[in-house]
């Protein structure tokens, strides 16, 4: 079983590093695309893995966005400096915030996060002066002046960031605190783990990830508006990829996000009306058929098999 | 030198223990009770997992009180609980480490600490890679045990540890415990008190939330209420 996990990572690393040398600028941009996603769907999962569902990804993307894309205008900030300063600022806000939020937990936390991202758009809408207000704001040009290769450089480098963080946590004393959490949390404590701690750690560390791809993803576009950097879509996507491709594990959203953001944009020009129809049947069959996702049901079938 | 001293806790409106004192010193001690005494709520006191509302808590002159419960394991009071001990999908070893890990003292130790653990527990150790969940139930419980040696206890509290286990295996624990016994203080809830008598050196009575008698383990073996209530003589 371990062995074909090594495989599979092998395989993505390949194709994905090598992507730029004989694809063309479209297969480069849904490659991006399914990258970015692999981002937040990791995030979202390796903060799950604690037990707390997030509802708040979105919120920690516009907030990465709008913060690369002001402190590039209003500030002349080199702009992979700024997509810095978002997650940099993301991650700090979700500290301050977590600090107070995490004495709640599962139901109650993933409903204030939910609120979080609203609140984070309301506020961004609201002060024009530094925000652009409804239209939010635009970049005069897109990052790397729109060169695919480059762009889709930044994007692999943000994400395979990702993989390796969410990798080293899997392998250090952060699994066995975050699990344990997850299990029971009184047994966590009597194990001498403070969770509360681990838990805003965790909830910070992953927001600001978040917003490291807002703020790549507000660059590579070229603005930040309410509507379009804090999307749902940002929150929910994610959330399917996880559980297609396994929750609580590295490869599980690397794999979701492949396959359902290939699955999507190949519907997409199969059917470009019906397309998102198959879609969420796909994720319904997925939640029926194998509720433990690709990676946990073939990994349950390997270790039968030993 | 742990000390509780004077501690009242209420569930709601509930009195749960009143003004309950005890002390445990370089020594096993053994708490009797039946069901619902307050033998568990007392241990959660201990932990910090439920908050007294009066009286005071002391391991070696400072104060437990104002402490979490990870702070309090820190200082070096392990856990052994009645149940959901372990983490069934890790493997043995994995299960063993965890003990150790997340306290900085027991973690620089912690080869040594998995060495004493295997001396008592020889069994662990042709288990190291199976899964804990996949482990019999008397060997869940070594586990668990040695799990909380892991974290180089100066108290090591147990809380029902013969529960659930068939009489062979019950006897068989509280040889192990003797061993165990001679290198850290315990403190052992059990409602098995012939056994236990045997192993510890002292024993309270708890009764209602009260503790109800304190003695030596040879004469709480030989009194009467002992006799007729828990040894049904």
């Amino acid at each position: 079983m371990r062995n074909w996990r090594y495989l599979v990572y092998a395989l993505a690393v390949i194709v994905f590093t090598t992507l730029p040398f004989y694809t063309g600028v479209y297969l480069l941009n849904v490659a991006g695309y399914i990258l970015i996603f692999m981002t937040l769907t990791l995030t979202w999962d390796m903060l799950l893995r604690s037990g707390q569902i997030s509802f708040g990804v979105y919120g920690f993307f516009g907030v990465g966005a709008y913060t690369a894309v002001i402190t590039f205008l209003d500030a002349s900030i080199h702009p992979l400096f700024s997509i810095l300063l978002g997650g940099i600022f993301a991650g700090f806000l979700a500290l301050v915030i977590g600090l107070f939020v995490l004495q709640l937990r599962a139901l109650y936390f993933a409903i204030v996060t939910l609120a979080l991202g609203g609140i984070f758009m309301v506020v961004a809408r609201n002060i024009p002066e530094l925000t652009g207000g409804p239209e939010g704001r635009v970049l005069p040009s897109t990052i790397f002046d729109g060169d695919p290769t480059k762009t889709y450089w930044l994007i692999l480098a943000v994400a395979v960031l990702t993989v390796i963080i969410s990798i080293l946590f899997e392998k250090s004393r952060v699994h066995f605190a975050v699990t344990s959490i997850r299990d029971d949390e009184i047994v966590a404590r009597s194990s001498g783990i403070n969770v509360f701690k681990y838990l805003v750690f965790l909830f910070a560390v992953t927001s600001a990830i978040q917003g490291l791809a807002g703020g790549v993803y507000g660059h590579i576009y070229g603005f930040a508006s309410p509507e379009g950097s804090f999307s749902l879509t940002c929150t929910l996507l994610p959330m399917a990829m996880a559980l297609l491709g396994g929750i609580y594990t590295t490869l599980g959203p690397v794999l979701g996000a492949i396959l359902l953001g290939s699955i999507s944009e190949l519907l997409k020009l199969l059917m470009p009306y019906g397309h998102l129809l198959v879609y969420g049947i796909i994720i319904i069959v997925v939640i029926l058929f194998f509720p433990r996702g690709i990676v946990g049901t073939l990994g349950k079938r390997f270790e039968k098999k030993r | 030198m742990f000390i509780v001293k004077d501690i009242n806790i209420f569930y709601g409106k509930l009195h749960i223990l009143w003004d309950l004192s005890l002390h445990i010193g370089d020594e096993s001690v053994g708490l009797f009770g039946p069901n619902g005494a307050g033998k568990t709520t007392l241990i959660n006191a201990i932990l910090g997992l439920v908050k007294p509302t009066s009286g005071e808590i002391t391991f070696d002159g400072e104060t437990m009180l104002p402490l979490e419960t990870h702070e309090r394991v820190r200082r070096r009071i392990a856990v052994v609980p009645q149940e959901r001990e372990l983490f069934p999908l890790m493997s043995v070893l994995e299960n063993l480490r965890s003990g150790a890990a997340y306290i900085p003292e027991a973690r620089e130790k912690t080869g040594e600490r998995l060495d004493f653990g295997f001396e008592i527990f020889p069994v662990l150790k042709e288990r190291l890679r199976q899964l804990a969940g996949t482990l019999s139930g008397g060997e869940q419980r070594m586990l668990a045990i040695a799990r909380a040696l892991m974290a180089d206890p100066k108290l090591l509290i147990l809380d029902e540890p013969s529960c659930g286990l068939g009489p062979s295996l019950v006897s068989d624990l509280f040889h192990r415990l003797n061993e165990i016994k001679k290198g850290h203080s315990l403190l052992i809830a059990e409602q098995n008190v012939r056994q236990c008598l045997k192993t510890i050196d002292r024993g309270y009575v708890i009764e209602n939330g009260r503790i109800i008698m304190e003695d030596h383990a040879e004469s709480l073996a030989g009194n009467d209420h002992i006799r007729r209530s828990y040894l049904g003589l």
